[in-house]
Protein backbone atom coordinates (compact mmCIF):
# COMPACT_ATOMS: atom_id res chain seq x y z
CA UNK A 1 0.00 0.00 0.00
CA UNK A 2 1.39 3.37 -1.04
CA UNK A 3 1.83 5.81 1.84
CA UNK A 4 0.94 8.97 -0.13
CA UNK A 5 3.29 10.71 2.30
CA UNK A 6 5.49 13.34 0.59
CA UNK A 7 7.99 13.49 3.46
CA UNK A 8 8.41 9.72 3.47
CA UNK A 9 8.97 9.39 -0.28
CA UNK A 10 11.37 12.37 -0.24
CA UNK A 11 13.34 10.80 2.59
CA UNK A 12 13.55 7.48 0.73
CA UNK A 13 14.79 9.26 -2.38
CA UNK A 14 17.55 11.04 -0.48
CA UNK A 15 18.58 7.89 1.38
CA UNK A 16 18.80 5.77 -1.77
CA UNK A 17 20.60 8.43 -3.78
CA UNK A 18 23.17 8.86 -1.00
CA UNK A 19 23.84 5.17 -0.40
CA UNK A 20 23.61 3.53 -3.82
CA UNK A 21 26.70 3.37 -6.07
CA UNK A 22 26.76 6.56 -8.14
CA UNK A 23 26.93 4.89 -11.58
CA UNK A 24 23.38 4.90 -13.05
CA UNK A 25 24.07 1.65 -14.91
CA UNK A 26 24.71 -0.08 -11.57
CA UNK A 27 21.56 1.43 -10.09
CA UNK A 28 19.40 0.12 -12.91
CA UNK A 29 21.16 -3.24 -12.72
CA UNK A 30 20.29 -3.42 -9.01
CA UNK A 31 16.63 -2.69 -9.71
CA UNK A 32 16.56 -5.23 -12.55
CA UNK A 33 18.15 -7.95 -10.38
CA UNK A 34 15.70 -7.29 -7.58
CA UNK A 35 12.69 -7.53 -9.86
CA UNK A 36 13.90 -10.56 -11.77
CA UNK A 37 15.01 -12.51 -8.69
CA UNK A 38 11.79 -11.70 -6.87
CA UNK A 39 9.82 -13.02 -9.85
CA UNK A 40 8.15 -9.70 -10.67
CA UNK A 41 9.46 -9.56 -14.23
CA UNK A 42 11.39 -11.96 -16.49
CA UNK A 43 14.69 -11.08 -18.12
CA UNK A 44 13.33 -12.12 -21.53
CA UNK A 45 10.41 -9.73 -21.18
CA UNK A 46 12.78 -6.82 -20.52
CA UNK A 47 14.84 -7.79 -23.59
CA UNK A 48 11.67 -8.04 -25.70
CA UNK A 49 10.53 -4.58 -24.57
CA UNK A 50 13.90 -2.99 -25.32
CA UNK A 51 13.76 -4.58 -28.78
CA UNK A 52 10.20 -3.35 -29.30
CA UNK A 53 11.16 0.27 -28.72
CA UNK A 54 14.34 -0.08 -30.77
CA UNK A 55 12.64 -1.67 -33.77
CA UNK A 56 8.95 -0.92 -33.89
CA UNK A 57 7.74 1.90 -31.68
CA UNK A 58 9.16 5.26 -32.71
CA UNK A 59 8.59 8.43 -34.75
CA UNK A 60 7.88 6.40 -37.91
CA UNK A 61 4.47 5.75 -36.44
CA UNK A 62 3.70 9.44 -36.00
CA UNK A 63 5.04 10.12 -39.50
CA UNK A 64 2.67 7.53 -40.97
CA UNK A 65 -0.25 9.19 -39.20
CA UNK A 66 0.76 12.63 -40.50
CA UNK A 67 1.22 11.39 -44.08
CA UNK A 68 -2.20 9.71 -43.99
CA UNK A 69 -3.80 12.96 -42.81
CA UNK A 70 -2.31 14.76 -45.83
CA UNK A 71 -3.65 12.17 -48.26
CA UNK A 72 -7.03 11.33 -46.79
CA UNK A 73 -9.24 14.31 -45.83
CA UNK A 74 -11.68 12.08 -43.94
CA UNK A 75 -8.87 10.61 -41.88
CA UNK A 76 -7.60 14.15 -41.26
CA UNK A 77 -11.03 15.09 -39.86
CA UNK A 78 -11.02 12.06 -37.57
CA UNK A 79 -7.46 12.84 -36.44
CA UNK A 80 -8.28 16.44 -35.56
CA UNK A 81 -11.50 15.37 -33.87
CA UNK A 82 -9.92 12.67 -31.67
CA UNK A 83 -6.34 11.64 -32.41
CA UNK A 84 -6.38 9.03 -29.63
CA UNK A 85 -9.13 7.18 -31.52
CA UNK A 86 -7.76 7.84 -35.00
CA UNK A 87 -4.38 6.19 -34.35
CA UNK A 88 -6.18 2.99 -33.34
CA UNK A 89 -6.85 2.52 -37.06
CA UNK A 90 -3.12 1.68 -37.27
CA UNK A 91 -2.94 -0.20 -33.96
CA UNK A 92 -0.61 2.55 -32.70
CA UNK A 93 -2.41 3.17 -29.42
CA UNK A 94 -0.35 2.68 -26.26
CA UNK A 95 1.51 4.60 -23.60
CA UNK A 96 0.13 8.15 -23.22
CA UNK A 97 -2.04 8.24 -26.33
CA UNK A 98 -5.59 7.71 -25.09
CA UNK A 99 -6.08 11.48 -24.88
CA UNK A 100 -3.90 12.40 -27.85
CA UNK A 101 -4.65 15.68 -29.68
CA UNK A 102 -3.37 16.60 -33.13
CA UNK A 103 -2.64 20.28 -33.78
CA UNK A 104 -2.01 21.46 -37.33
CA UNK A 105 0.52 24.02 -38.42
CA UNK A 106 -0.75 26.62 -40.87
CA UNK A 107 0.67 29.75 -42.44
CA UNK A 108 -0.75 31.69 -39.46
CA UNK A 109 0.02 29.32 -36.58
CA UNK A 110 3.06 27.32 -35.56
CA UNK A 111 2.57 24.77 -32.76
CA UNK A 112 5.24 23.82 -30.24
CA UNK A 113 4.87 21.14 -27.55
CA UNK A 114 6.53 21.07 -24.13
CA UNK A 115 5.95 19.65 -20.66
CA UNK A 116 7.26 22.17 -18.15
CA UNK A 117 6.39 20.10 -15.05
CA UNK A 118 7.97 16.77 -16.02
CA UNK A 119 8.56 15.49 -19.55
CA UNK A 120 5.21 14.10 -20.72
CA UNK A 121 5.45 12.74 -24.25
CA UNK A 122 3.29 10.59 -26.58
CA UNK A 123 5.60 7.56 -26.39
CA UNK A 124 3.48 5.15 -28.42
CA UNK A 125 3.55 7.36 -31.53
CA UNK A 126 6.96 9.05 -31.16
CA UNK A 127 9.05 6.56 -29.15
CA UNK A 128 11.21 7.67 -26.24
CA UNK A 129 11.68 11.45 -26.01
CA UNK A 130 14.90 13.11 -27.20
CA UNK A 131 17.34 14.40 -24.59
CA UNK A 132 16.75 18.05 -25.47
CA UNK A 133 13.00 17.63 -24.87
CA UNK A 134 13.67 16.63 -21.24
CA UNK A 135 16.36 19.28 -20.69
CA UNK A 136 15.82 22.04 -18.13
CA UNK A 137 16.67 24.59 -20.84
CA UNK A 138 13.86 23.46 -23.15
CA UNK A 139 11.33 22.98 -20.37
CA UNK A 140 12.01 26.39 -18.86
CA UNK A 141 12.31 28.44 -22.04
CA UNK A 142 9.81 26.96 -24.53
CA UNK A 143 6.88 28.74 -22.84
CA UNK A 144 8.66 32.04 -22.24
CA UNK A 145 10.74 32.58 -25.35
CA UNK A 146 9.58 30.08 -27.98
CA UNK A 147 11.02 32.09 -30.87
CA UNK A 148 14.50 32.12 -29.33
CA UNK A 149 14.24 28.36 -28.75
CA UNK A 150 13.06 27.79 -32.33
CA UNK A 151 15.94 29.88 -33.58
CA UNK A 152 18.35 27.48 -31.84
CA UNK A 153 16.74 24.68 -33.87
CA UNK A 154 17.27 26.73 -37.03
CA UNK A 155 13.62 27.74 -37.39
CA UNK A 156 12.87 31.37 -38.17
CA UNK A 157 9.20 32.22 -38.32
CA UNK A 158 7.67 34.84 -40.59
CA UNK A 159 6.22 37.76 -38.63
CA UNK A 160 2.65 36.86 -39.54
CA UNK A 161 3.05 33.39 -37.99
CA UNK A 162 1.95 33.18 -34.40
CA UNK A 163 3.41 30.57 -32.02
CA UNK A 164 1.03 28.49 -29.96
CA UNK A 165 2.91 26.60 -27.24
CA UNK A 166 1.14 23.57 -25.73
CA UNK A 167 2.24 22.84 -22.15
CA UNK A 168 0.98 19.29 -21.57
CA UNK A 169 0.15 19.58 -17.89
CA UNK A 170 -2.67 16.98 -17.91
CA UNK A 171 -2.96 13.49 -19.47
CA UNK A 172 -3.56 15.03 -22.89
CA UNK A 173 -0.66 14.63 -25.29
CA UNK A 174 -0.01 16.65 -28.39
CA UNK A 175 1.14 15.70 -31.88
CA UNK A 176 2.03 18.53 -34.24
CA UNK A 177 0.91 17.98 -37.84
CA UNK A 178 3.38 19.91 -40.01
CA UNK A 179 2.38 21.44 -43.34
CA UNK A 180 2.71 19.24 -46.41
CA UNK A 181 5.61 20.55 -48.50
CA UNK A 182 4.93 21.90 -51.97
CA UNK A 183 5.95 19.70 -54.87
CA UNK A 184 4.74 16.45 -53.27
CA UNK A 185 1.31 16.35 -54.93
CA UNK A 186 1.66 12.91 -56.49
CA UNK A 187 3.71 11.30 -53.73
CA UNK A 188 2.72 8.05 -52.01
CA UNK A 189 2.11 7.68 -48.30
CA UNK A 190 5.48 5.99 -47.83
CA UNK A 191 7.31 8.77 -49.66
CA UNK A 192 5.49 11.42 -47.66
CA UNK A 193 5.99 9.79 -44.28
CA UNK A 194 9.74 9.62 -44.94
CA UNK A 195 9.76 13.44 -44.95
CA UNK A 196 8.17 13.81 -41.52
CA UNK A 197 10.75 14.15 -38.77
CA UNK A 198 10.27 13.64 -35.07
CA UNK A 199 11.16 17.27 -34.33
CA UNK A 200 8.50 18.44 -36.80
CA UNK A 201 5.91 16.50 -34.79
CA UNK A 202 7.04 18.25 -31.59
CA UNK A 203 7.24 21.61 -33.35
CA UNK A 204 10.97 22.32 -33.30
CA UNK A 205 11.18 21.91 -37.06
CA UNK A 206 8.80 23.66 -39.47
CA UNK A 207 9.49 23.42 -43.19
CA UNK A 208 10.01 19.80 -44.15
CA UNK A 209 12.79 19.23 -46.63
CA UNK A 210 12.00 17.65 -49.98
CA UNK A 211 15.16 15.98 -51.28
CA UNK B 1 4.29 21.52 -4.88
CA UNK B 2 6.37 24.64 -5.37
CA UNK B 3 9.42 22.55 -6.20
CA UNK B 4 12.38 22.66 -8.52
CA UNK B 5 10.51 20.56 -11.11
CA UNK B 6 8.26 23.52 -11.93
CA UNK B 7 10.63 24.87 -14.56
CA UNK B 8 8.40 26.88 -16.89
CA UNK B 9 9.67 30.45 -17.29
CA UNK B 10 12.80 30.02 -15.15
CA UNK B 11 15.90 31.75 -16.49
CA UNK B 12 19.54 30.75 -16.59
CA UNK B 13 19.58 27.27 -18.09
CA UNK B 14 21.32 28.41 -21.26
CA UNK B 15 20.85 27.08 -24.78
CA UNK B 16 18.78 23.97 -25.53
CA UNK B 17 21.12 21.01 -26.22
CA UNK B 18 19.73 20.66 -29.74
CA UNK B 19 22.68 18.73 -31.11
CA UNK B 20 22.83 16.07 -28.40
CA UNK B 21 22.81 12.74 -30.23
CA UNK B 22 19.77 10.54 -29.75
CA UNK B 23 21.95 7.79 -28.37
CA UNK B 24 20.51 5.93 -25.42
CA UNK B 25 22.64 3.95 -23.00
CA UNK B 26 21.68 0.34 -22.56
CA UNK B 27 20.73 1.07 -18.94
CA UNK B 28 18.35 3.79 -20.12
CA UNK B 29 16.57 1.40 -22.48
CA UNK B 30 16.34 -1.19 -19.71
CA UNK B 31 15.03 1.33 -17.18
CA UNK B 32 12.33 2.38 -19.65
CA UNK B 33 11.34 -1.29 -19.94
CA UNK B 34 11.35 -1.80 -16.16
CA UNK B 35 9.19 1.27 -15.56
CA UNK B 36 6.73 0.10 -18.20
CA UNK B 37 6.39 -3.59 -17.56
CA UNK B 38 7.33 -3.77 -13.90
CA UNK B 39 6.20 -0.46 -12.45
CA UNK B 40 5.79 -0.37 -8.69
CA UNK B 41 2.31 -1.77 -8.02
CA UNK B 42 -0.58 0.23 -6.61
CA UNK B 43 -0.35 3.96 -6.26
CA UNK B 44 -1.53 6.41 -8.90
CA UNK B 45 0.22 8.15 -11.78
CA UNK B 46 0.22 11.40 -9.84
CA UNK B 47 1.69 9.83 -6.72
CA UNK B 48 4.42 8.38 -8.97
CA UNK B 49 5.11 11.82 -10.49
CA UNK B 50 5.05 13.42 -7.05
CA UNK B 51 7.76 10.98 -5.95
CA UNK B 52 10.16 12.50 -8.51
CA UNK B 53 9.18 16.00 -7.39
CA UNK B 54 10.19 15.07 -3.85
CA UNK B 55 13.81 14.33 -4.84
CA UNK B 56 16.46 16.69 -3.48
CA UNK B 57 16.54 19.69 -5.88
CA UNK B 58 20.25 19.26 -6.68
CA UNK B 59 19.67 15.63 -7.65
CA UNK B 60 16.58 16.56 -9.65
CA UNK B 61 18.55 19.00 -11.79
CA UNK B 62 21.70 16.94 -12.21
CA UNK B 63 20.65 13.30 -12.67
CA UNK B 64 19.80 11.85 -16.09
CA UNK B 65 16.08 11.43 -16.72
CA UNK B 66 15.97 7.63 -16.53
CA UNK B 67 18.16 7.57 -13.43
CA UNK B 68 15.45 9.61 -11.72
CA UNK B 69 12.93 7.03 -12.88
CA UNK B 70 15.12 4.26 -11.44
CA UNK B 71 15.39 5.93 -8.04
CA UNK B 72 11.68 6.65 -8.09
CA UNK B 73 10.76 3.02 -8.78
CA UNK B 74 13.06 1.95 -5.96
CA UNK B 75 11.59 4.51 -3.54
CA UNK B 76 8.05 3.43 -4.44
CA UNK B 77 8.83 -0.28 -4.04
CA UNK B 78 10.19 0.45 -0.56
CA UNK B 79 7.30 2.77 0.28
CA UNK B 80 4.86 0.00 -0.59
CA UNK B 81 6.71 -2.60 1.43
CA UNK B 82 7.64 -4.83 -1.53
CA UNK B 83 11.35 -4.46 -0.78
CA UNK B 84 13.25 -3.14 2.22
CA UNK B 85 15.82 -0.37 1.83
CA UNK B 86 18.54 -2.93 2.59
CA UNK B 87 17.35 -5.22 -0.19
CA UNK B 88 17.44 -2.32 -2.65
CA UNK B 89 20.93 -1.28 -1.57
CA UNK B 90 22.10 -4.92 -1.84
CA UNK B 91 20.47 -5.30 -5.28
CA UNK B 92 19.03 -8.69 -4.30
CA UNK B 93 15.86 -9.77 -2.49
CA UNK B 94 16.27 -11.65 0.82
CA UNK B 95 13.94 -14.36 -0.45
CA UNK B 96 13.83 -15.02 -4.21
CA UNK B 97 10.41 -15.69 -5.75
CA UNK B 98 9.18 -18.01 -8.49
CA UNK B 99 10.50 -16.79 -11.86
CA UNK B 100 8.00 -14.55 -13.66
CA UNK B 101 6.43 -15.73 -16.91
CA UNK B 102 8.25 -14.21 -19.85
CA UNK B 103 6.69 -12.82 -22.98
CA UNK B 104 8.14 -12.54 -26.46
CA UNK B 105 8.28 -9.71 -29.02
CA UNK B 106 4.79 -10.27 -30.42
CA UNK B 107 3.27 -10.46 -26.94
CA UNK B 108 5.10 -7.22 -26.00
CA UNK B 109 3.66 -5.46 -29.01
CA UNK B 110 0.13 -6.41 -28.00
CA UNK B 111 0.90 -5.63 -24.36
CA UNK B 112 2.15 -2.14 -25.35
CA UNK B 113 -1.23 -1.33 -26.90
CA UNK B 114 -2.89 -1.81 -23.53
CA UNK B 115 -1.01 1.14 -22.06
CA UNK B 116 -3.49 3.57 -23.60
CA UNK B 117 -5.02 4.20 -20.20
CA UNK B 118 -8.01 6.51 -20.01
CA UNK B 119 -8.02 9.13 -17.28
CA UNK B 120 -11.57 10.23 -18.05
CA UNK B 121 -13.93 10.37 -15.07
CA UNK B 122 -17.71 10.56 -15.24
CA UNK B 123 -18.86 13.80 -13.59
CA UNK B 124 -22.13 14.21 -11.69
CA UNK B 125 -22.26 17.97 -12.28
CA UNK B 126 -21.82 20.03 -15.42
CA UNK B 127 -18.80 22.23 -16.18
CA UNK B 128 -18.71 25.74 -14.74
CA UNK B 129 -17.13 27.33 -17.80
CA UNK B 130 -17.86 27.42 -21.52
CA UNK B 131 -15.65 27.84 -24.55
CA UNK B 132 -14.64 31.47 -24.88
CA UNK B 133 -15.02 32.26 -21.16
CA UNK B 134 -12.38 34.42 -19.56
CA UNK B 135 -10.92 32.66 -16.52
CA UNK B 136 -8.23 33.50 -13.98
CA UNK B 137 -5.96 30.92 -12.36
CA UNK B 138 -5.74 30.76 -8.60
CA UNK B 139 -2.52 31.95 -7.01
CA UNK B 140 -2.01 29.93 -3.86
CA UNK B 141 1.12 28.12 -2.69
CA UNK B 142 0.63 24.35 -2.88
CA UNK B 143 2.54 21.94 -0.64
CA UNK B 144 1.35 18.73 -2.33
CA UNK B 145 1.20 17.71 -5.98
CA UNK B 146 -0.46 20.02 -8.47
CA UNK B 147 -0.42 20.47 -12.23
CA UNK B 148 -0.98 24.22 -12.22
CA UNK B 149 2.48 25.54 -13.16
CA UNK B 150 3.86 28.45 -11.17
CA UNK B 151 4.30 30.68 -14.21
CA UNK B 152 0.59 30.45 -14.98
CA UNK B 153 -0.73 31.36 -11.54
CA UNK B 154 -2.83 34.48 -11.06
CA UNK B 155 -3.19 35.04 -14.81
CA UNK B 156 -6.20 35.53 -17.05
CA UNK B 157 -6.81 33.39 -20.11
CA UNK B 158 -9.56 32.13 -22.37
CA UNK B 159 -11.12 28.66 -22.40
CA UNK B 160 -10.40 27.15 -25.84
CA UNK B 161 -11.34 23.50 -25.21
CA UNK B 162 -13.29 21.39 -22.73
CA UNK B 163 -12.33 17.74 -22.23
CA UNK B 164 -14.94 16.42 -19.80
CA UNK B 165 -14.01 15.02 -16.40
CA UNK B 166 -10.43 13.84 -15.85
CA UNK B 167 -8.75 12.37 -12.79
CA UNK B 168 -7.76 15.32 -10.59
CA UNK B 169 -3.98 15.08 -9.96
CA UNK B 170 -3.90 16.96 -6.66
CA UNK B 171 -6.26 14.33 -5.20
CA UNK B 172 -4.71 11.43 -7.14
CA UNK B 173 -1.33 12.09 -5.51
CA UNK B 174 -3.06 11.65 -2.14
CA UNK B 175 -4.56 8.33 -3.26
CA UNK B 176 -8.05 9.69 -3.87
CA UNK B 177 -9.84 8.88 -7.10
CA UNK B 178 -11.63 12.12 -7.85
CA UNK B 179 -12.62 13.75 -11.12
CA UNK B 180 -12.52 17.40 -12.15
CA UNK B 181 -13.63 19.22 -15.28
CA UNK B 182 -10.62 19.69 -17.53
CA UNK B 183 -10.15 22.61 -19.93
CA UNK B 184 -7.47 23.97 -22.22
CA UNK B 185 -6.91 27.63 -21.40
CA UNK B 186 -5.03 29.90 -23.78
CA UNK B 187 -2.94 32.69 -22.26
CA UNK B 188 -1.40 35.39 -24.39
CA UNK B 189 2.35 35.74 -24.07
CA UNK B 190 1.76 39.40 -23.21
CA UNK B 191 -0.39 38.37 -20.23
CA UNK B 192 2.16 35.85 -18.95
CA UNK B 193 5.41 37.66 -19.62
CA UNK B 194 4.42 41.30 -19.98
CA UNK B 195 5.91 41.63 -23.45
CA UNK B 196 4.28 42.71 -26.64
CA UNK B 197 3.95 39.44 -28.55
CA UNK B 198 1.50 37.71 -30.90
CA UNK B 199 2.26 34.34 -29.28
CA UNK B 200 0.29 32.30 -26.76
CA UNK B 201 0.60 29.37 -24.37
CA UNK B 202 -2.15 26.75 -24.05
CA UNK B 203 -2.30 24.90 -20.74
CA UNK B 204 -4.55 22.01 -19.69
CA UNK B 205 -6.13 23.05 -16.40
CA UNK B 206 -8.70 21.60 -14.03
CA UNK B 207 -11.69 23.60 -12.87
CA UNK B 208 -10.38 23.76 -9.28
CA UNK B 209 -7.49 25.91 -10.58
CA UNK B 210 -9.81 28.46 -12.18
CA UNK B 211 -12.15 31.28 -11.21
CA UNK B 212 -14.25 33.45 -13.48
CA UNK B 213 -12.28 36.51 -14.57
Amino acid sequence: MASYDSDKIGKLHRHLHTHLPSDPALRVKALESLLVEKGIVAQDSIDAWVELYAEQIGPKRGATVVARSWLDPEFRDRLLEDAGQAIKEFGFEGHATEHLKAVENTREVHNLVVCTLCSCYPFAVLGVSPIWYRSAAYRSRAVKEPRAVLDEFGVTLPEETRVRVWDSTAELRYLVVPERPAGTEDWTEDQLSALVTRNAMIGTERDLKVA
Amino acid sequence: MDGIHDLGGKDGFGPVPVDTPDFQHDWERRQWALSEIAAAPGGTIDWWRHGIECMAPMAYLSLPYFEKWCLNEMAHYVDQGVFSTDEVLAGHPDAPGEPARSFNAEASLQFARRFNISYAVEMSTGPEFELGDEVRTINTPVSGHTRLPGYARGHTGRVVAYHGGHLFPDAGARGTHEGGHLYTVEFTASELWGEDSPDAVCIDLWEAYLVRA
